[in-house]
């Protein structure tokens, strides 16, 4: 990580989290469409956007991730649902504390990927590595293992 | 009859009367300007019990702790061997809100604890008192109507009772019980809760940079003690998350993030269900400024939710409900 860090063509690391059920399933359909989108991306798989413990977020950050996005299924197609809405709540709070302490707003990401927008999925990847890669590396509450 | 007479009263009447077994109060505690909690079983104990600007710990942390452990000595028994504990407690306005929020968790039946209501014109911070003595030892201290008198070794020293009270407890919106068994004493005059969020807001105007410097400033002073978790009466799980090992959520290395990512853990525990008491930014031995990042999550409790934590039984805690309606501007491309 530090070695990419100090490299000129820095490429930002993202971590998403994503519901099993709907934005899981749209980076499915983006892959089996062959849509491109940018590769600095790592998904990983939960039941549910509600299953997003906030302190993913913040251990990823603390780990080195750039951007943490966060994805689930359109309020009101939950595939248990209303885990979707419990988390809207959690994340409103969270991105809006992380944001207090002076963490950029963009480094932490919430939107709603359905399962057939295989589109939007690309989209949403390109237009959140774009916002990170403005910000470039992260250098906030980092944890150094130097 | 001054307060503190009627309330032993009371305590005596309930012990005698057997509607509690314990009354959770205050005592004098080993310095002059300092209160400790205490826990009268014996009705003649009643003398013990005190109330004045030095009380300053929310004694709701003590009526979980006593109830978790009775509910823990019952699970052995044959159940019709077993007990019921009912708890009495001294509490102003910070104390109720967190029985309503253990209450509103479940944490034990309305009929376990008797709140036994009492006013609160604030109470004394210890720091701001040390402040004022220039950190010399207070050998004495006294209360009168709205000053306050301590000696030092270089003589007695009258200042205003407000110069010293709490941040909490001067923009306090709730200095009179929100539930109640009984009341003692008349309501309190309110306090100035308009201000509430003067230093939020001022610190929203500042910048990222400046923001964030000033959290990991303050976040260098801690020293892990975990004091102010032990003291929060909302934290209460029986195995934190800091002392979870599998997974270990978070590190204990010297590395600043760790304690940057501990603190912003525990502070967002508290969304929705920090009171504001203060007890966390009192025990905290080397003064962080905890109650600049609670106060955020209370104020966007507020703004985004219409929630106060622990204002109503009804009102359930805000990250415990949710609706199709909740705001989503923060959502990317929704
Ligand atoms: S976080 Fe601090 S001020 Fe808030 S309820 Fe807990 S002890 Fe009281
Ligand atoms: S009481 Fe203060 S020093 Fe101790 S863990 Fe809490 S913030 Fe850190």
């Amino acid at each position: 990580m530090a070695d990419n860090k100090a490299q000129e063509n820095w490429q930002p690391k993202i971590v998403a989290f994503v519901c099993n059920w709907c934005t899981y399933a749209g980076a499915d359909l983006a892959g089996i469409s062959r849509i491109q989108y940018p590769p600095n991306v790592r998904l990983v798989r939960l039941p549910c956007s509600g299953r997003v413990n906030p302190f993913y977020v913040v251990k990823a950050l603390q780990e080195g991730a750039d951007g943490v996005l966060v994805s689930g299924c359109h309020p009101g197609e939950c595939h248990y649902i209303t885990g979707n809405l419990s988390a809207r709540r959690k994340f409103a709070m969270l991105k809006s504390f992380l944001s207090y302490l002076g963490i950029e707003p963009d480094r932490t990401i919430f939107t709603w990927v359905s399962a057939s927008e295989g589109e939007k999925f690309a989209h949403v990847i390109r237009g959140v590595t774009e916002k990170i890669k403005a910000l470039g590396p992260a250098k906030k509450l980092v944890k150094s293992y130097e | 009859m001054s307060i503190e007479k009627r309330l032993q009263e009371k305590a005596v009447e309930l012990l005698s009367e057997k509607k509690v077994d314990v009354v959770v109060g205050y005592e004098a505690g080993t310095l002059p300007y300092q209160a400790a909690p205490c826990f009268i079983e014996n009705p003649d104990d009643e003398g013990r019990l005190v109330l004045n600007p030095f009380c300053s710990v929310n004694l709701a942390k003590y009526v979980h702790d006593i109830l978790m452990a009775h509910k823990a000595s019952q699970k052995r028994m044959k159940p019709e061997q077993r007990t019921k504990k009912v708890v009495g407690v001294v509490a102003r306005g910070c104390t109720t809100r967190s029985l309503v929020i253990h209450l509103q968790e479940r944490q034990y039946e309305r009929d376990q604890i008797f709140i036994i209501g009492v006013p609160c014109r604030g109470y004394v911070s210890k720091k701001k008192l040390a402040a004022a003595a220039g950190g010399k030892e207070i050998t004495a201290c006294a209360i009168i109507n709205d000053r306050l008198s301590f000696t030092t070794p270089d003589g007695t020293k009258e200042i205003p009772l407000e110069s010293v009270l709490a941040e909490s407890c001067l923009s306090c919106r709730y200095n009179n019980p929100v539930i109640s068994d009984v009341m003692v004493g008349d309501p309190a005059p309110p306090m100035k809760p308009d201000s509430e969020y003067a230093d939020v807001d001022a610190f929203e105007a500042m910048s990222g940079e400046e923001r964030w410097n000033y959290f990991a400033e303050e976040m260098k002073k801690c020293i892990r003690c975990y004091a102010c978790r032990n003291t929060c009466p909302s934290c209460y799980c029986k195995v934190c998350f800091v002392e979870q090992s599998q997974p270990r959520w978070v590190g204990v290395s010297v590395d600043e993030s760790d304690t940057q990512a501990f603190q912003i853990m525990r502070l967002f525990h508290m969304a929705g269900r920090c009171v504001d008491c203060g007890s966390c930014v009192d025990v905290c031995p080397m003064g962080v400024d905890l109650r600049k990042f609670l106060k955020k999550l209370d104020k966007d409790g507020y703004n985004l939710f219409a929630h106060r934590a622990g204002e109503k039984m009804e009102q359930q805690p805000p990250l415990s409900v949710h609706s199709m309606d909740d705001k989503d501007e923060f959502i990317y491309e929704p």
